[in-house]
């Protein structure tokens, strides 16, 4: 890798939100741009490059079209980093795989227009699912601070490492009474840390938005469920809305 | 053992007084929604004497969560220097099981390679010791830990006579001192109605196995599929473990600045439940599995730390059977399962 390493984001099916963490770190921006040379961004400049150090892609894959650039892209990165939960999990694009027929979901959302060609769409896809991902960065969005991080890391050459353990870390640290002990049901127990268990400390229940630990326990899952009388049924819905991993609703 | 009474009005006036002062943090008990916390008081109406547990022990002011050891500039030896910041700090309303249990920290920590960024926090340190007034459900202390023992640390020791009235045992130097200019009287109560004073919370549950006979009987369960059964609901969150007053591990990094121009050396608390933890060079990891990490844990507890302090490691105070969603983690349930399996 160069002195300074090339970089270069590309989004796909998303709302664009993550990239708008990182035009909006600010003070930061110049702090990173000192450690990496910027050669595409098309949010925040114009310009592009033929080949990258590292490649960050937002969003999922949702059509054949997205397919062919990712592969491209793949093609000429060194290091290709999937960020924001829609690039790493599929996220909440991949509400619309519930139905098996994508005529029947297009027609929920545009209705009579939802014969318009460029409405194409297959069911939706994580970034790993298409090509080979380096590294992954979840959440919806981001976490600014973990993103600086781990550029900080990368142009260090260090392998950056994001928290593999459950937000109850983050929470017992922040010294939060249990959502289970006000009668909550949270993600929280197989969910993965890296935002400083943010919605538990403002007394909201965690629904996962970082997706799950790499080695979630479904069996305790289920049987914490239980003592609570609850189904797994119950939190399918919750588990959906980031596509946390659907093995643990099974 | 000089023993002085105080009215809880006085005592309070008292410590409005050093918070007046500001020579010295006061930290006492306070209330978090449903539960308690250990946290700074603005004022002493909000110091609360009457509670059951605190989510967090009051580990957190010895070893902070996140601590700067070093700072330094990348690739320049002469620039690194030591950091070791602390303040005056005045614990008020600690549980004798948490007292037992920074006496466990303080060896810990002092023994061996002495370490000085914990020895300074707890040298800056007054403890006032408080008996348990409220019961609390999954606390089994009076069957691990020595009722000497909190006097080791602890500066003064509150024992509360009623709703307006306190006796106050001073132990310490540090406890006289901080009692100076205080409304104390001498006390006339006899010891039998003090011991009665301080046992007036019973514990629901007792631990059978004390520091001499708990490494041996634990060393011959090491097979036993107790390990495996409760491990395998292990959530691997390392909730037992972070609200645990005997638990220190601890994860050392390096954070550089944007600038590549400082950074700091920082220690942060880890934790041998989370799955993490074990993994060496070569993503080695050599406590793979739940039940070892389940086993390893309470091995610390009641092997480990028993063999070298003939201490238990655990003082029973049910933090961590209060915070496991799993309902898996308490001591109590160790063995409990354990007869139910043989």
């Amino acid at each position: 890798m160069s002195a300074k390493p090339k970089v270069a984001f590309f989004d796909f099916a998303c709302c664009e939100g993550c990239q708008l963490q990182i035009a909006n770190l600010e003070e930061d921006i110049l702090g990173l741009l000192g450690l990496v040379d910027l050669v595409e961004f098309r949010e925040v400049m114009t310009g592009t490059a033929p080949e990258y150090d590292i490649a960050f892609i937002e969003g999922s894959i949702t059509r054949k079209a997205d397919e062919e650039r990712l592969k491209d892209i793949r093609n000429r990165a060194k290091i290709l980093v999937a960020y924001g939960q829609c690039a790493v999990t599929g996220g909440i694009n991949k509400l619309k795989n519930l139905h098996s027929d994508m005529m029947e979901v297009r027609k929920i959302v545009y209705k009579d227009k939802a014969a318009m060609e460029h409405l194409d769409t297959y069911p939706t896809r994580a970034v790993g699912d298409v090509v080979k991902v380096d590294l992954i960065i979840p959440g919806c969005p981001i976490n600014k601070d973990e993103f600086v991080s781990i550029v900080k890391q990368l142009a260090l050459g260090k392998i950056p490492r994001i928290p593999d353990y459950p937000v109850c870390v983050e929470c017992k640290l922040k010294e939060n009474v249990c959502r289970y002990d006000e009668g909550e049901i949270c993600l929280g127990p197989i969910a993965r840390a890296g935002c400083g268990a943010i919605c538990p400390s403002n007394g909201v229940a965690c629904d996962a938005c970082r997706g799950t630990v790499s080695n979630p326990n479904k069996q305790a899952m289920h049987e914490v469920l239980a003592k609570y009388n609850l189904t797994v049924d119950e939190i399918i819905g919750k588990i959906n809305i980031f596509a946390v991993d659907p093995e643990v609703s099974k | 053992m000089e023993i002085l009474k105080i009215s809880l009005s006085d005592f309070l006036a008292h410590v409005n007084k050093k918070i007046q002062a500001g020579d010295s943090k006061q930290v006492g008990v306070v209330p978090k929604g449903s539960h308690f916390v250990f946290g700074e008081l603005d004022e002493a109406a909000q110091l609360c004497l009457d509670y059951d547990v605190t989510i967090l022990p009051p580990k957190k002011y010895f070893q902070p969560q996140r601590e700067v050891l070093v700072k330094y500039a990348p690739k320049d030896a002469s620039s690194y220097a030591m950091v070791n910041d602390c303040e005056n700090l005045t614990l008020i309303g600690v549980h004798p099981y948490d007292l037992v249990a920074i006496h466990l920290m303080d060896r810990a920590f002092s023994e061996g390679e002495r370490d000085e960024n914990y020895m300074a926090k707890r040298d800056c340190s007054v403890l006032i010791g408080l008996y348990p007034t409220r019961g609390f459900e999954h606390r089994f202390s009076a069957s691990m830990i020595d009722p000497q023992m909190p006097y080791k640390v602890a500066d003064l020791m509150l024992i509360k006579l009623d709703d307006n009235q306190l006796a106050l045992e001073v132990v310490s130097k540090k406890g006289k001192a901080y009692l100076e200019g205080a409304a104390v009287a001498k006390s006339d109560l006899s010891e039998a109605f003090l011991a009665q004073a301080r046992n007036k919370v019973k514990d629901s549950q007792a631990f059978p196995l004390g520091p001499d006979k708990s490494p041996a009987y634990f060393k011959e369960k090491y097979e036993h599929p107790v390990w495996e059964k409760l491990g395998e609901k292990c959530y691997s969150c390392g909730s037992c473990v972070f609200v645990c007053p005997t638990c220190y591990c601890f994860d050392v990094r390096d954070e550089v600045e944007l600038s590549l121009a400082s950074g700091e050396r920082v220690r942060y608390w880890d934790g041998c439940m989370i799955e993490s933890f074990a993994i060496c060079a070569g993503d080695h990891n050599f406590r793979k599995e739940r039940g070892a990490r389940f086993r390893h844990r309470v091995f610390r507890k009641t092997v480990t730390l028993p063999e070298k302090y003939q201490v238990m490691g655990c003082v029973g105070c049910g933090r961590c059977a209060q915070a496991c969603t799993a309902d898996i983690a308490g001591p109590m349930k160790v063995i409990k399962t354990m007869k139910e399996m043989n």
